[in-house]
């Protein structure tokens, strides 16, 4: 009963002194006062307020209380960093920022003005080919190096690492080092064998396909395991039960593996998908966007292999425009969001289906 | 339970304290920077050529032995520009006290820097960045850029550098050195690298800027001004520099159109090359990285020839590209207080000796063993300089242009008024689209 009796006056309190400091710590920061404990503030008051809410003298909301208090870092910094940066991102879009100081509110301006750029629409299809061709490229090869792999000879598990190493190199560096092999290694090769005098790397359409190896020899081992997963899943009666009916090695694969691992196929599908979207890394080291395209919309560019991720960044960085960038971030943003949607629903029917 | 949770949840606050403590910390150095009150602590310092971090270091400890005032120096990655740096350190309320602006960047910052008009150090420069603000920029050195040359591979091959002013001059002396490359040791009579990917800048800014001033005196804006104007080109001084690019696409190393920057000077370091087209910035390479190249070749002598791509051009673009602005809001006093013992003896003595500057203050007794100070200086002397009116084209501009540059080289183009139209369309599409 005492503790009760304390709890109801020490919960008023926590909560009263975690609200004033919180605020007050927000006011500081906002009216650029300078004062540096106003992060501590901040922290105090939100632990005030949290304890408050815990010390709560309620049954009824208590269920409810915990699992706020449990969430609440999590929320909080998902908050910091995805949600305030998202919200003032899409209000920057709106204005004329320089990455310095906001001038004007511009309205809808940099969205037009984006749509109105060849080498930005160029960039959108390009992206979108490129996600297509690897989508299909990428589980291909996943896919075959996972029957390789998961069959029971010996050593499979050195080269299942062997393959898995690329996606452990980060994409800065994996680009240099094709880029290495791209110019200097293969340039012999190449230039007899397309009869150029310079590396393959600078005529557009080779460089293209450039970007989609590197991009395969990083991803597919990534997702090969995920095919593996999926196919020690196929249970063994199943296959037993074929073999006996004198299904040949084809046939198992057609009729048996590939219906069993339907799941896996579109959760991998997926994956190459959004993540082909989001190339950046080997785009910006390998060619850094470089490339020329005769005729397109009846003019030409220069940006050939700028995929959509490296235009957003040229963009706002190179060009120093910054807010045109962040217009662009934006449609980006809508672009991987209805994907990922589409996804979220599509794998939910499958599930149901199994 | 109770207890369980009592202590758990004091720990968590244990541990938050802490992390808010760390934060505090990191602030109050930071604030270092945004506050102008106190004197006694450290200026910072945004230095944007990464390959001289350790002297700028050693600079900042000498100024601190001297005077007993700290400087901070920060010194950008390889692959970032000072200009984004600096406006992520501007988002973050970092932002220091002295900083690396280009010409064209003073115009973002109006407002925010200080006017150093009233400075000692003005009387002794005359390369110091004025616009209507006022004296915005300090210039720390001065870079030249032309088409350098070994004299000793000239020499031998009976070519007088002071001769070629002409695009008929150079004509002839490719021929002659192009005829003589297997006695001279020559791969190529230029080094002439066009790689858009990474060394996009060197074409893009540094080649065609000499289309914008060779030849000019420092205040003519003329083709900057008609390039800022929508991004026009004159065609007839554009296909002259065009003929002169092609006679370098002819002469050139094919290796260059895809070649890196390291391979292209390391190729002059060792004598395979007559002709480079990079400027006085290749020196602390040669007597660096490549010393032992440079020194197998001979540690032969360099000059600059300018790009004639007109009959009687016989300038070279030599001026600071880059220059220290003060932050208002900052440490303003000391900040200036720092510059002005930048521009006196000690600092200029490291400055020349150890970073291989060539000093912009008329009064700096020292001489540097950078290969190229000697010819930098005498072109300076002569008053044959132009300035470098290329920092002023729209922001970019290089990362479309090099790839035209790089296509010529390729062959796609069959003349030079190929490559005007083409240059003239990507430029035109790129001031109306960005």
């Amino acid at each position: 009963m005492s503790g009760n009796s304390s709890k109801k006056i020490l919960a008023p309190i926590l909560l009263v002194v975690g609200v004033v400091s919180f605020i007050a710590a927000l006011v500081i920061d906002f009216m650029e006062l300078g004062y540096e404990f106003r992060g501590s503030l901040l922290i105090i008051g939100i632990l005030g307020i949290l304890l408050g809410l815990f010390t709560l003298p309620t049954e009824k909301y208590h269920r409810n209380i915990v699992n706020f208090v449990f969430l609440f870092p999590l929320l909080f910094t998902f908050g910091v960093t995805v949600i305030i940066p998202l919200i003032l991102g899409i209000g920057y879009s709106f204005t004329d920022w320089d990455g310095i100081m906001v001038g004007n509110f511009v309205g809808f301006d940099n969205y037009v003005k984006a749509f109105q750029q060849p080498s930005f629409l160029y960039s959108i299809l390009l992206t979108a080919l490129f996600v297509v061709i690897n989508m299909i490229l990428v589980n291909l090869v996943a896919f075959l190096l996972a029957l390789l792999c998961s069959s029971k000879m010996k050593g499979v598990g050195f080269f299942r690492a062997t393959y898995f190493l690329p996606n452990l190199i980060g994409g800065i560096v994996l680009g240099y080092i094709w880029q290495f092999a791209f110019s200097k290694a293969l340039l012999g090769l190449t230039e007899k064998l397309f009869d150029l005098n310079y590396s393959i790397l600078s005529e557009t359409k080779f460089a293209f396909w450039c970007i989609i190896i590197v991009y395969i020899w990083q991803y597919a081992g990534y997702i090969m395991l995920i095919y593996i997963t999926g196919l020690n899943t196929v249970p063994r009666e199943v296959l037993e039960a074929s073999a006996i009916d004198g299904a040949n090695a084809w046939s198992t694969l057609f009729q048996i593996k590939i219906p069993m691992i339907a799941s896996t196929i579109t959760i991998c599908t997926f994956l190459t998908l959004t993540n082909a979207f989001k190339m950046f890394d080997v785009n910006l080291s390998l060619t850094g966007g470089n490339g020329s395209v005769q005729n397109f919309m009846g003019g030409s560019l220069t940006n050939g292999t700028e995929m959509l991720a490296l235009n957003i960044y040229s963009t706002a960085i190179n060009k120093n425009n910054y807010a045109l960038g962040q217009a662009k971030a934006v449609l980006f943003f809508i672009i991987l969001a209805v994907v990922s949607i589409v996804q979220v629903r599509v794998s939910n029917k499958k599930e149901v289906e199994m | 339970m109770k207890k369980q949770i009592a202590v758990v949840l004091a720990l968590t606050t244990a541990a938050t304290m802490l992390l808010a403590g760390c934060g505090g910390s990191k602030d109050s150095s930071s604030s270092s920077s945004s506050s102008s009150s106190s004197s006694s602590e450290a200026i910072q310092l945004l230095n944007g050529k990464p390959e001289i971090d350790a002297q700028m270091q050693e600079l900042a400890k000498a100024y601190e032995e001297e005077t007993g005032k700290a400087v901070e120096v920060l010194t950008i990655g390889g692959n970032e520009t000072a200009s984004s740096k600096l406006k992520e350190l501007y988002q973050a309320g970092e932002m220091p006290d002295i900083f690396v602006l280009e010409a064209n960047q003073f115009e973002n910052w109006s407002g925010k820097l200080v006017d150093m008009s009233d400075q000692q150090w003005t009387e002794d420069t005359d390369v110091e960045y004025v616009n209507e603000e006022g004296t915005l920029g300090f210039p720390y050195m001065v870079e030249a850029c032309g088409l350098a040359y070994n004299a000793d591979i000239l020499e031998k091959a009976g070519v007088d550098p002071t001769t070629l002013t002409s695009p008929e001059a150079y004509k002839e002396a490719f021929a002659v050195l192009d005829s003589k490359k297997d006695e001279l040791g020559l791969k190529a009579v230029v080094g002439y690298n066009v790689n858009a990917t990474d060394v996009g800048w060197s074409s893009g800014t540094h080649v065609f800027g000499q289309y914008l001033d060779a030849g000019l005196a420092t205040d003519d804006t003329t083709y900057i001004d008609l390039l800022n104007d929508g991004g026009q080109l004159d065609s007839d001084r554009f296909t002259a520099f065009g003929e002169f690019i092609g006679l370098l696409n002819q002469y050139t190393d094919s290796d260059l159109i895809t070649g890196s920057y390291d391979d292209q000077v390391l190729g002059f370091a060792s004598g395979k090359y007559a002709f480079v087209t990079q400027g006085s910035w290749i020196g602390a390479t040669l007597t660096g990285d490549d010393k032992d190249a440079y020194e197998a070749a001979g540690s032969f002598e360099v000059g600059f020839a300018p790009y004639a791509f007109e009959d009687g051009i016989n300038t070279i673009l030599n001026e600071p590209t880059s220059f220290w602005g003060c932050y208002k809001d900052g440490n303003v006093e000391d900040a200036e207080a720092f510059l002005q013992w930048c521009s006196e003896d000690t600092a200029q003595k490291m400055f020349v000796e150890n970073m291989g500057f060539v000093s912009p203050y008329t009064d700096c007794a020292y001489t540097s063993d950078d290969p190229f100070a000697k010819p930098v200086t005498e072109w300076l002397a002569e008053g044959k300089h132009s300035t470098y009116h290329t920092f002023l084209k729209k922001d970019g501009l290089q990362d479309a242009t090099s790839v035209i540059f790089q296509n010529y080289a390729k062959g796609q183009y069959s003349s030079a008024a190929e490559f005007t139209e083409a240059m003239q369309e990507t430029i035109t599409s790129y001031y109306a689209n960005n």
